[in-house]
C-alpha cells in the first residue's frame, strides 16, 4: 500500500511544486474581503449624516443628512434654518435629486404649503422673524432598486422668489 | 433584472468566500458554525430579493444561482485549469505514518485537528496512516498502513 493514491501528484500535492504562492492569493483575497467592514467602518458605504453650514446676509441653513445612502435604508435628512433677517415668506426648494427612487415617509412639520417649482418640490416654511429657528425633518427611505453614483442634491432656500441660500452636493447610492 | 444581477454578484462573492475561507473552516462544522451559515443565507436573501415578495422575483433569484452553480461545475469538469481554481487540488497531509507540518500550517491545521479525524475514522494512532489526504471538499481522506 505505498503506491500514491490515485490523482494525486506528489511533486504537486505533497511538494506543492506550482503551487507555492496560492496560499498568497489567498490570504491577499481574504485581507480584501477582511478590508469591507474596516473600510465601512469609515463611513465608505454610508449611512452617517453629514453636516453642513451655509450662512448668508439674510439666514442660515444647517443640513444634516448622509450623502451615503444603500438600498433599502431608512433615513433623516434634518434642514435647520435660522432667520438673521425677517423672512417674509421663506421657502425651502429641493432639487428632484432629493426625491428621485425615494420613499418620502413624513415631513415634519407640515409646510404651509407643497409645489412644483420647475420640477423641484417647493416647501412654503411660512413667516420667519429676525432670530428664530424652523426645523424641517424629512424621513426618507431609498427604494431598493435606487442606485446612483454622483447624484445632484441641491437646496435652496428662498424667501418669495429672493433666493437667499443655494447649497449642492452628489450623493452615492449603493446597491 | 435587478434580482439576476444581485444574484450573480452575490454568488461570485459567496463563492469567493468559499473558496479563500479555507477548506478548514468549512469541513467542522461547530454549531456556531451552522449559526452562521443560517445568518449568512438569512442576509444575503436580504440583499438578493429585497422587498421583493413575488413568486416571479423567487422563481428568477433560484434560477440565476442554479444556472450559475452548473455553469461552474460544467466549466470545473470541462477544464483542468478551472478545477484547480474552483474546486482547490487535494493535499497531502500523511505520508507512512509521518505528518507534513508544512501542509498543515498551509491550511491552518493541527496534528490534533488531524488525529481528531483519524479517529473519527477508527484509526488510533497517526503512526498506522500510510496516506492522509485532504480534500477539496474539506474532508480528510485516510488509508491506513498494510
Amino acid at each position: 500500500m505505498a503506491d500514491v493514491p490515485d490523482a494525486i501528484v506528489l511533486k504537486r500535492d505533497r511538494d506543492l511544486e506550482g503551487r507555492e504562492n496560492d496560499v498568497w492569493v489567498r490570504r491577499v483575497l481574504m485581507a480584501l474581503v477582511a478590508a469591507i467592514p474596516v473600510v465601512a467602518l469609515f463611513n465608505v458605504f454610508g449611512q452617517r449624516p453629514d453636516t453642513h453650514t451655509l450662512v448668508g446676509p439674510a439666514a442660515s441653513l444647517k443640513i444634516y443628512a448622509p450623502a451615503r445612502l444603500r438600498a433599502g435604508l431608512l433615513y433623516e435628512a434634518r434642514f435647520h434654518v435660522t432667520a438673521r433677517q425677517e423672512l417674509k415668506d421663506a421657502y425651502l426648494v429641493l432639487g428632484p435629486g432629493w426625491a428621485e427612487g425615494m420613499s418620502i415617509n413624513t415631513i415634519e412639520p407640515s409646510p404651509v404649503s407643497e409645489a412644483s417649482n420647475a420640477g423641484r418640490l417647493s416647501l412654503e416654511l411660512g413667516h420667519l422673524p429676525a432670530g428664530q429657528s424652523y426645523i424641517l425633518f424629512m424621513q426618507f427611505q431609498v427604494n431598493p432598486t435606487n442606485v446612483a453614483f454622483g447624484r445632484r442634491q441641491t437646496v435652496w432656500l428662498t424667501d418669495g422668489k429672493t433666493r437667499l441660500l443655494t447649497f449642492s452636493r452628489d450623493i452615492t447610492i449603493f446597491p | 433584472m435587478d434580482i439576476a444581477v444581485r444574484g450573480i454578484a452575490l454568488f461570485l462573492f459567496v463563492f469567493l468566500l468559499t473558496r479563500v475561507i479555507g477548506r478548514r473552516e468549512l469541513s467542522t462544522l461547530q454549531p456556531f458554525d451552522l449559526i452562521l451559515l443560517i445568518v449568512l443565507g438569512d442576509l444575503i436573501q436580504q440583499g438578493l430579493t429585497q422587498d421583493d415578495y413575488s413568486v416571479t422575483g423567487a422563481v428568477i433569484a433560484v434560477s440565476t444561482i442554479a444556472a450559475l452553480q452548473v455553469l461552474t461545475s460544467y466549466v470545473s469538469f470541462r477544464f483542468r485549469w478551472a478545477r484547480r481554481i474552483l474546486d482547490g487540488e487535494p493535499l497531502v497531509l500523511v505520508q507512512a505514518g509521518r505528518v507534513i507540518e508544512k501542509n498543515l500550517r498551509r491550511e491552518r491545521m493541527t496534528v490534533e485537528d488531524v488525529a481528531e479525524k483519524a479517529r473519527a475514522s477508527q484509526i488510533a494512532s497517526l503512526e498506522d496512516v500510510q496516506w492522509a489526504v485532504f480534500e477539496p471538499s474539506g474532508a480528510i481522506s485516510f488509508i491506513p498502513k498494510q
